[in-house]
């Protein structure tokens, strides 16, 4: 019995050696390629980037953006790939993508400098920055109001880095997802709710009462969003990175912003003309 | 090594436990969930013990309210109970009072009440188990002597239930403990999200993760040997058979 155990171990041990020996960190188009499936990381309820719409369907701005990927990705490799999408959290997105169950976060992740330590990051897609959302007739204008008051952040999220450092006197309160944090703004748990301004409008719009809540405050960060994918992936990135570029040289990306965006879309948010200026001088030449 | 079999690159680097501040982070995590566990805990077992014996007594309507409050809510999973005292129970009471909750610590004390409720029921069945252990015949003997129920509930079949439920009361305990994890869904601060924090600020996941395991393990071990502890010293000689000592 003690010799069987032994041997056991002895060769788990070395069929481990081996398995190193043959097996290095591989390279996700040779992944997909293999396995057939793309699977991006996306969000249940951050509107308009990536959320579940009124169908029961997965939609959104993020979205609409990996199918681009997705297209890209096929004419790569050459062959049909099945696209398939999952939840992912601020907390939860980072060990998902290091443990291969996604391919690259496709919803609102910040490319932050720290971050770069873990993830590399797409082309910066949007730029937002954090801000405030509460209930119509709230004292809070802004950062100077929020001292002592309830402050909903995403546990994970950079605002709740920027609060926690910045802003020591907001008592911070977290949540896993902005579900969970804007049914306690609702419930009137929480003073204000902080999160990247954009999002914040498109909780406002998809609320059942988009006249009760206000978006204040002046940008309290800068927030680039890229899609993120594992480390040390130059091929994989260039494919990313030139189907981002396709879509702004080619118009696609500006036709999914009036959908998005547009005046007649559910979050309408005119394009600042610096951002137009920073997509294009992005796109280097072909 | 076995990261490489496993298909990731990974750089361990256990320094981010004891950097500041998230060393702070991780002993406030840790009070706060002994504090939530060591609460909870007493709760439940006042409960476990009213409504186990509840369960027991010789009178119908009695039997009946407690198993409708051990099935309702032993049988609905812990974390659905927790969103339901954060964001539902609060709902049912006036404002002023609602206001109070929320800068008294609402989400702690909506844990509390989740999770002393919850545990409570199983508690009850515990407890119950236990009674129903006892012989019939002791309930007799103590009417025959002149007490009443309630008094020999009390003063024979509680004492004798109590030793003989420690090892499942154990388990429950241990349990309890490892459920306040759970209150992380609801914004409390306690360890489990105190690891959370640390992976997410330095993506170093192992070693977040593994200390709160070890943390939760040395725990759990101290009170699985003070509920041994307990039980040899409050053993009644010949009550519980003993598999390996021989008697003289």
């Amino acid at each position: 019995m003690k010799r069987f155990g032994l041997t056991l171990i002895l060769s788990l041990f070395v069929l481990s050696l081996a398995a190193t020996a043959s097996a290095q960190a591989q390279p996700t188009l040779e992944k997909i390629k293999n396995s057939g499936v793309f699977t991006i990381g996306v969000r249940n309820a951050s509107p308009p980037f990536s959320f579940i719409n009124k169908q029961n369907e997965r939609a959104g701005f993020s979205n609409d953006l990996a199918e681009l990927v997705h297209k890209e990705i096929e004419k790569k490799l050459g062959k049909q790939v099945k696209l398939e999408m999952k939840e992912t959290s601020p907390a939860t997105r980072i060990p998902l993508l290091t443990s291969m169950s996604v391919d690259l976060i496709t919803e609102t992740m910040t490319d932050t400098r720290p971050r770069r330590d873990s993830v590399d990051f797409s082309l910066t897609y949007f730029v937002t920055g954090a801000d405030f959302i509460v209930k119509k007739g709230s004292p809070i204008k802004g950062t100077k109001d929020i001292a002592g008051k309830r402050i909903g952040t995403q546990q994970g999220s950079t605002n709740e880095r920027v609060l926690r450092e910045k802003y020591t006197q907001a008592q911070l309160v977290t949540f896993p997802d902005q579900a969970a944090a804007f049914m306690a703004l609702q419930q009137g748990k929480l003073d204000a709710y902080c999160n990247d301004a954009i999002q914040l409008w498109g909780l406002k719009y998809k609320s059942a009462t988009p006249d009760q809540w206000v978006v204040v405050g002046d940008w309290i960060s800068y927030e680039p969003y890229g899609f993120a994918m594992r480390k040390n992936d130059s091929d994989f990135r260039a494919v990313v990175n030139n189907a981002l570029m396709e879509a702004i040289e080619g118009g696609e990306y500006f036709k999914l912003y009036e959908k998005w965006f547009g005046t007649k879309s559910d979050v309408p948010y005119p394009m600042n003309q610096t951002f137009k200026t920073f997509l294009l001088y992005q796109v280097v030449p072909k | 090594m076995i990261f490489g079999f496993l298909g990731m690159t990974y750089e361990f680097k256990w320094s981010v436990l004891w950097a500041q501040p998230h060393l702070t982070w991780l002993i406030d995590g840790l009070l706060t969930t002994l504090r939530l566990a060591s609460i909870s805990w007493c709760i439940a077992v006042l409960l476990g013990i009213v409504f186990g014996a509840m369960r027991t007594i010789p009178f119908r309507p009695v039997r009946i309210v407690a198993t409708a409050y051990v099935e309702f809510f032993r049988n609905v999973p812990l974390l659905v109970w927790l969103f339901f005292w954060y964001f539902g129970a609060p709902e049912a009471f006036p404002e002023p009072v609602r206001q109070w909750f929320i800068h008294h610590g609402i989400e702690f004390w909506s844990a509390v009440a989740g999770i002393s409720v919850y545990h409570g029921a199983r508690f009850a069945e515990v407890i119950r188990a236990g009674i129903q252990a006892i012989p019939r015949t002791q309930l007799e003997a103590g009417l025959s002597s002149g007490l009443s129920v309630v008094a020999t509930y009390r003063l024979i079949i509680i004492p004798i239930a109590l030793r003989l439920i420690v090892p499942p009361a154990t388990n429950e305990s241990l349990n309890l403990l490892k459920n306040t994890s759970l209150a992380m869904t609801i914004g409390v601060a306690e360890l489990t999200f105190a690891a959370r924090q640390i992976e997410t600020y330095t993506a170093k996941a192992v070693e977040a993760l593994t200390s709160a395991a070890l943390i939760y393990l040395v725990f759990c071990l101290s009170i699985s040997s003070v509920m041994n502890w307990l039980e040899a010293k409050f053993a009644i000689p010949g009550l519980i058979v003993r598999g390996t000592r021989a008697e003289h």
